[in-house]
């Protein structure tokens, strides 16, 4: 078995996709796109000037009455067709994520078929959107509401997830009527090229989506731009904040999906393997760059024997990950998405070092599976003896670091839990119904896994989020996203 | 020493590996023994369909927030079949020789199909159906040695 070939041969030069059309970029600053594993330029990226981000935005509103007009069943025939191209492009597309972003081909696909799933709960827009009604609500008056798009969305996209993230929200906004500008990490905007050129060949009309590519002055003009109904981010609290605060002094509605501390909590009674299984892929799968990832790994109790087992099984486990370059289908875990990822992961393990914790995997040494630079690729981390209070079980790392705490029982856990900053998800692993069901009950976190170590929610269920983890209201994906794309309009009659 | 593999997409190319191989196997019996020819090629055409229930399966639930670059820890040199058969062989010799192929990919589907539980649940149900598919075969490869 063999590295896949990659997909991408020569240097790309990224062009915008604005009212249909492949448009040059006139700015003066152009990123490099690496491939994270090999360091081999994939790409250039245009930093997008004022004019062009302001040009897609327009693009967008010119086209927002007539798509708006559009019948549900006719724009979401365009998602069939979307979906078609995504189908027929899947493994292209994969490999374009692990090229760009580094993970590896099996979490691509992964990503890939979720980006789908996203479109085919979004082909249900027609019974989806429908509002409700009531006769006589006084005699002889009926009233109903029905739910209509407003207008202009725009995407912030992160670099974690570069084909699926957009996806969590353009589908819904397409097929509720509404128009979209997407900006994609610069960090690897490919993907999203690609996607958009299967909106394109989908037969999209020019300027429902539209893709301008950019920095943070973009993605200022796309939180402030009168003509913007809503904003849509997922990426750090520290901007998080920025993005929903300027969202609302700009009078638009906003999700903003955020940082994390996860905890995953082992109970004495747990499943040894089966438990282990999944926390490998919690803590080190997408080399722990996403925001459901494991974090804190919690031995809940005093059963010494018990916890020994499961450390060692789960020690003896992560130290044979297998880490290289993501094409190899051998690899496990791919290197960091950037240096500046690398060395944040490593300023963390010396904070962890020097605040007393045990380091007993020290992924600074990490094998690489094959001849490539390690740039940025860190291995596999774990600590032990790491205490709540600490920096390195506060903080977010987005990276593959697992920092074991110890606690006396399950209301100890529960409550650093409730006191941290984040709220994203945390999984408690049990075999006690009655643990589990007070664990979900109490824990104050958008989305709780019983025995799941990523707890991501499917397209149809909304993707939650709580406390410094979520800004907004309502989610992205399923009904949330109906309700966040539409605005409710309800109408009284009366006929005399 | 090959290393074990570990990762579904591993897994699932082993898979079209060993079904090609067999294909290629079949195909050969068939220009062998013309005769049989429809016996053996039907046989190479239902190996084709096996791989596309496999990648089926993978392609269509596999999922980021599943255990797919940890699910499995197989050695493939415990699944090497040998589909080179000499000149001159036997009927019943080149059965034999199918025989023990098939074995040895049934125990690669069974074991590939315990160990994937962890996933999404139409992963382990194709690999244990190409398993039950394939034991139907052996029923049919030894009534046609019989038959010889």
């Amino acid at each position: 078995m063999a590295v896949l070939e990659e997909p991408i041969k020569e240097v790309l030069e990224l062009k915008n996709y604005v009212n249909g059309e492949w448009v040059d970029s006139k700015a003066k600053e152009r990123w490099d796109v690496l491939n994270p594993a090999t360091q081999k330029k994939l790409a250039t990226v245009p930093m997008s000037t004022d004019e062009e981000v302001k040009a897609a935005i327009q693009a967008a509103q010119d086209a927002f009455p007539e798509w708006r007009r559009t019948p549900p069943l006719a724009r979401v025939r365009c998602l069939f067709r979307l979906k078609e191209m995504m189908e027929k492009n899947f493994e292209t597309l994969s490999r374009v994520q692990t090229m760009e972003h580094g993970k590896t081909i099996d979490e691509s696909r992964g990503e890939t078929r979720r980006g789908i799933e996203m479109v085919e709960v979004a082909t249900g827009i027609p019974t989806l959107m429908q509002g409700y009604n009531l006769e006589d609500i006084a005699s002889g008056i009926d009233e109903y509401v029905v739910y209509q798009p407003l207008g202009v969305f725009t995407h912030i996209a992160p670099f974690n997830f570069p084909f699926m993230v957009p996806l969590w929200y353009s589908p819904f906004a397409l097929a509720t009527g509404n128009t979209f500008v997407v900006k994609p990490s610069p960090r690897d905007p490919i993907s999203q090229v690609k996607l958009a050129e299967m909106f394109e060949e989908a037969g999209i009309p020019p300027g429902v989506y539209n893709v301008v590519h950019g920095g943070a002055e973009a993605a200022k003009i796309l939180m402030e731009h009168p003509a913007v109904k809503g904003v849509t981010f997922v990426g750090t609290t520290s901007i998080g904040k920025i993005v929903y605060k300027t969202a609302g002094e700009h009078g638009k509605r906003a999700i903003a999906q955020l940082s994390a501390k996860n905890f995953m909590v082992v109970m004495p009674d747990a499943d040894v393997n089966a438990t282990v299984a999944a926390l490998l892929t919690s803590f080190f799968g997408n080399t722990g760059q996403r925001c459901l990832s494991g974090a804190n790994l919690v031995m809940v109790g005093d059963d010494e024997k018990f916890n020994k087992r499961f450390l060692e099984t789960f020690f003896e486990a992560t130290s044979k990950i297998k880490v290289g370059y993501g094409l190899d289908e051998a690899v496990q875990m791919g290197p960091m998405q950037s240096l500046d990822g690398k060395q944040r992961v490593l300023k963390y393990i010396e904070i962890g070092i020097k605040e007393g914790a045990k380091l007993v995997l020290d992924g600074r040494k990490v094998e690489i599976l094959g001849d490539y630079p390690d740039t940025c690729f860190v291995g596999p981390t774990i600590f032990e003896n790491v205490e709540p209070d600490m920096t390195i079980a506060r903080e977010e790392i987005f990276g593959p670091v697992a920092s074991v705490l110890r606690a006396r029982d399950l209301d100890t856990v529960i409550n650093w839990i409730n006191a941290g900053n984040y709220g994203n998800a945390a999984a408690i692993f049990t075999s006690n119904g009655k643990a589990a069901r007070e664990f979900q009950y109490r824990v104050e976190c958008g989305n709780i896994g019983i025995n799941i170590g990523i707890v991501a929610p499917m397209a149809f269920f909304p993707f939650s989020g709580m406390k410094d983890s979520f800004y907004g209201v309502l989610h992205g994906q399923g009904k949330d996203a109906i309700r966040f794309f539409t605005e409710s309009k309800v109408v009284v009659q009366r006929w005399f | 020493m090959a290393m074990n593999i570990n990762t579904c997409s591993q897994v699932v190319s082993l898979a079209r590996e060993l079904e090609q191989k067999a294909a290629g196997f079949y195909r050969d019996l068939a220009r062998r023994w013309p005769q049989k020819e429809d016996f053996f090629l039907g046989f190479a055409e239902e190996n084709e369909n096996y791989v596309t229930l496999v990648e089926r399966a993978y392609y269509g639930v596999i999922s980021d927030a599943y255990e797919g670059c940890f699910a499995f820890d197989m050695d493939p040199e415990a699944y090497g079949i040998n589909i080179d058969l000499p000149e001159g062989v036997s009927l019943s010799e080149a059965g034999a020789a199918a025989l023990a192929m098939e074995e040895k990919i049934i125990g690669f589907y069974r074991e590939a199909a315990r160990q994937s539980k962890s996933l999404m649940a139409d992963v382990p149900r194709a690999m244990e159906l190409v398993a039950r598919k394939r034991s139907e075969r052996l029923g049919r490869l030894r009534s046609m040695m019989e038959k010889e």
